[in-house]
């Protein structure tokens, strides 16, 4: 019984990874310099779900397999007098598009919610058991 | 005569009832977990095939020599009845249509199958204590 916990928990921490992922996109929405310093736009980070749960060696319940790059391109900002303008002017920017992401956030937290029920409904059925004992 | 007292009547018919339901709660918080995992099939026990499974059992029991005997449910393909429990193969659900990967995500109806066996699992437990607290009385010899 304790295992349909750990499957309940293994997908609120993949949910949350998600929505880490997803924050981490929306806030580097603008930022087109890396940590060195390098002009080199952020890339929007995918997070990928995979079945089976290594945390406990489980095959049921989720996690979170890698995370990937969204390889498509860049927004264009025309803006001539940027350093890092190519030569027709535009500067690359993040590809992000707070909407898409806004959506991803509130399937995110409707599936963590999802779980959090499913947990509860398990915590009830093993303090049911435990009583019986009592 | 313990042995009579706990493996007849409707004991074991309630003890594999709140198995099932614990299994099938796996399976379901499964589903749930799974429900933004890409290419995710969800699975259930069937209810019907295992309270007609039950049912069979109970009949047999009823007709045998000794009706408040042991209770020998026979395995289906999904469910196998052992010992101290029950294992599971569970049936993949039908492919979902709408999403390419053919994850169907109804999780509204996975929340409510959950609702449903807490309920089920709850009764079962109920019975099983109101079976007990009979025993007990007779054990004390008074009301």
């Amino acid at each position: 019984m304790f295992g349909a916990l750990d499957i309940s928990t293994s997908a609120l921490v993949a949910q949350r990874t998600r929505l880490d992922v997803i924050s981490a996109n929306v806030a580097n929405r603008d930022a087109i310099y890396d940590t060195e310093g390098n002009y080199a736009p952020f890339r929007r980070r995918i997070p990928v779900f995979a079945t089976g749960d290594p945390a406990t060696g489980n095959s049921q319940g989720v996690h979170v397999t890698r995370i990937d790059l969204d390889q498509s391109p860049f927004r264009k900002v025309y803006d001539p007098g940027d350093p890092n303008a190519d030569t027709s002017g535009y500067v690359d920017y993040p590809n992000i598009d707070p909407a898409f992401e806004m959506i991803n956030a509130m399937e995110a937290s409707r599936a963590y919610e999802a779980n959090i029920t499913a947990a509860q409904a398990t915590k009830q059925m093993i303090e049911a058991s435990l009583r019986l004992l009592a | 005569m313990m042995d009579d007292l706990l493996s007849g009547g409707a004991l074991p018919v309630l003890q594999r009832l709140v198995q099932f339901t614990e299994a099938r709660q796996r399976v379901l918080v499964d589903d749930i977990a799974n429900v933004s995992t890409p290419y995710f099939k969800p699975r259930d026990l069937s209810t019907a095939s295992f309270q007609a499974t039950l049912r069979q059992a109970i009949d047999r029991r009823r007709q045998s020599a000794n009706p408040a005997g042991p209770l020998d449910v026979q395995d289906t393909r999904e469910l196998r009845f052992g010992k101290n429990g029950i294992e599971t193969s569970p049936n993949r659900d039908n492919q979902g249509i709408l999403f390419h990967d053919q994850n169907n995500r109804d999780l509204e109806r996975l929340m409510q199958h959950l609702a449903e066996n807490t309920m089920a699992h709850r009764t079962g437990l109920e019975l099983l204590r109101s079976e007990i607290a009979v025993i007990n009385v007779a054990i004390r010899e008074r009301l």
